[in-house]
């Protein structure tokens, strides 16, 4: 992150921090139904994402503020959003293959 | 206490300052008629001078219901809905669940507004979202209610506004934490003699930190209650249900059961009624019927926390038997810990889980909340006295919002009281609210901030004093009557208009004794 200049650094901490914390909060949510067990219920995969999704976003924003170590704030962002990202494709690919093989 | 490095912390405090500077105001309105709302219950029982004892729950319902069930069409037999509406009298929804065009979950059915010997009043077909809409007698609650949660915007924009104040609310909270450098001593500082810009950043960070907790709380509440339904629940179905919002419904809300659609009448519901008060000792906030007139009816009745304790209650009942089934959680069929969480969500929110205790202390916080907004924004602008000539429109716009959205409010309460026996309150109390902001805004034009600030102040002060002489001239009930009636409460607002009043009036003499100081304040960087 070295090779950045102090005000391309600056905006890409501002681009983690705003618009960047929303949508891996979003993507993070999503996700999360699919990983969480679900508990005594079945319902804690699906409110926990929901409950929390205030908090991950605070998490992700107070990070992108705090960390002096901007790559390792991408790191983590981009790391949630791949993992995430990653499940909830995977679980439209296994619909899709489901509806085809019943049509 | 955290210790941040001098740079984190100046980037804290910048955040905290900007946090509170482009979304300040807005918050504050929020906080405000929150604030307000927590005695929309009480507000609504005393501005319409509700006088009746009993619940609609307690006196015979089943007749009614099952005429009722005879006239409506069978689609619409899905679910029944019944709670209490204006003075103690029932409101029924007969409906059938649907998706929108937009993948939007919602009811569609016929709500009937019975009166207290069970006959129609009010009939509406339509969507839930189109025929719960404000009444003659509850158009001031409603109006506080839907100011605060969605300012009046249309959803989901509306929702998704208040969820980002919510936000920002949290962001305001947190930083604020990071950047006390000295916690505990704040907690207990207030130089009473100190310059009045010191004495006003004391006051600022005692408020603040002591309501620092509650700030985070409803923030944190408030952001998921807005977010629920706007982004998290087609979010979360679109990745677990592809898609199908019903499917995540009846799987966090539903009573799976073997369906049986033969005919059966359904129980009694006195007596299942009079069951889940036995049970509780409170009575049903809201009782929801599935598959009326169906063998596998099943009957839920809603309650508020038993004492001690902050999770509503629920109970199952077969419908077609009237038979208590078991205890159940609000969410799910089995006690959970997502369950738990999100059924505590509300009564957190709400202050409601401890009757008027729990509400006049989530009050009391919610008006520090609003001080601490205020405040704030004025300390934010005199750090910059260099710059106040440029940014003298943002110290009108702070008084023109701080002190005249208050006013605004009494002036639609006076506006309710007037029309509501005229039966015109759904237009007079929003017409009331608008016709006031437009005035201050005027008078915000004209004057310069301080001579506003003493005149809203002045105004709000009077108007206080004649909310329960407007309410009395206007119809309603008196004290001797409130008595008899057993509703303290109207006795207990027009007290606490009147002192609220009182004290506004001394405070602004206090003030006016006490000239403002305009000596540049060097404040410190937690400020």
């Amino acid at each position: 992150m070295a090779l950045l200049s102090q005000k391309a650094r600056k905006w890409l901490r501002i681009g983690l921090a705003g618009p960047g914390a929303v949508i891996v909060a979003v993507v993070t949510m999503a996700g999360m139904a699919l990983w969480l067990p679900a508990g005594a219920a079945n319902i804690d995969n699906i409110v926990l994402p929901l409950v929390l999704f205030p908090l991950i976003w605070a998490a992700l924003f107070f990070h992108a503020c705090l960390d002096r170590r901007l790559g390792r704030v991408a790191l983590v962002a981009i790391g949630l959003f791949a993992l995430h990202a990653g499940l909830v494709t995977q679980k439209f690919i296994a619909q899709s293959a489901a509806k085809e093989s019943r049509g | 206490m955290i210790h941040l490095p001098k740079d984190e912390t100046k980037l804290m405090v910048a955040v905290h300052g900007w946090s509170g500077i482009v979304l300040g105001l807005l918050l504050y309105a929020v906080v405000f008629t929150g604030m307000a709302a927590v005695f929309a219950e009480e507000i609504g029982a005393w501005s319409a001078g509700h006088v009746e004892r009993q619940s609609a729950f307690e006196r015979p319902l089943d007749g009614a219901i099952q005429a009722l069930g005879a006239r409506t069409p069978e689609k619409y037999h899905e679910g029944v809905d019944l709670f209490e509406i204006g003075d103690h009298n029932l409101g029924v929804f007969f409906h059938h669940h649907e998706v929108k065009p937009n993948g939007q979950l919602s009811s569609r059915g016929i709500y009937y507004q019975l009166d207290r010997d069970g006959k129609i009043v009010g009939e509406q077909t339509g969507n839930a979202e189109d025929v719960f809409g404000p009444r003659n007698d509850d158009a001031l609650s409603s109006f506080l209610v839907d100011t605060h949660v969605r300012l009046h915007v249309p959803d989901p924009w509306g929702l998704l506004l208040t969820g980002i104040l919510g936000l920002a609310m949290l962001v305001a909270a947190i930083s604020g934490l990071l950047i006390h450098r000295h916690l505990l001593k704040d907690i207990f500082t207030l130089r009473r003699k100190a310059s009045p810009v010191l004495a006003e950043r004391d006051r600022h960070s005692v408020a603040g930190t002591w309501s620092l907790p509650f700030a985070f709380l409803l923030a944190f509440t408030g952001s998921f209650f807005s977010f629920y339904g706007t982004v998290g629940v087609p979010i979360v179905a679109m990745a677990a249900f592809g898609g199908d919002q019903e499917a995540l419904s009846e799987a966090v809300f539903g009573n799976p059961a073997k369906p049986d659609p033969r005919p059966h009448a359904i129980g009694s519901l006195d007596r299942i009624s009079a069951d889940a008060i036995r049970r509780t000792g409170e009575i049903p906030t809201f009782m929801a019927i599935e598959n009326f007139g169906r063998t596998d009816a099943l009957v839920t009745t809603y309650h508020q926390p038993g004492p001690g304790d902050i999770e509503p209650v629920t109970l199952l009942y077969n419908g077609a038997t009237a038979m208590f089934e078991h205890e159940k959680p609000s969410i799910g069929q089995r006690p959970s810990a997502g369950g738990s969480l999100v059924a505590i969500m509300g009564p957190l929110h709400f202050g409601n889980f401890a009757g008027l205790f729990s509400k006049a202390i989530w009050f009391g916080l919610g008006f520090a909340t609003c001080y601490v907004t205020l405040t704030g924004l004025r300390l934010w602008l005199t750090r910059r006295q260099d710059d106040l000539r440029s940014l003298a429109w943002l110290d009108r716009t702070v008084v023109v919002v701080g002190f005249g959205l208050p006013l605004a409010l009494l002036a639609s309460a006076a506006a309710f009281l007037v029309a509501m026996p005229l039966g015109s309150a759904v237009y007079w109390t929003p017409a009331g609210f608008l016709l006031a902001s437009a005035a201050i805004i005027a008078a915000g034009i004209a004057l310069p901030a301080r001579r506003l600030e003493r005149l809203l102040q002045i105004a709000i002060s009077l108007l206080l004093i004649a909310l329960p002489l407007i309410r009395l001239m206007t119809g309603g009930p008196g004290w001797p009557r409130a008595i008899e009636a057993g509703q303290p409460i109207i006795i207990a607002v027009d007290i606490a208009l009147l002192v609220a009043g009182g004290w506004m009036l001394w405070l602004g003499k206090t003030r006016t004794a006490r000239p403002r100081q305009t000596r540049k304040i060097s404040l410190q960087p937690a400020e």
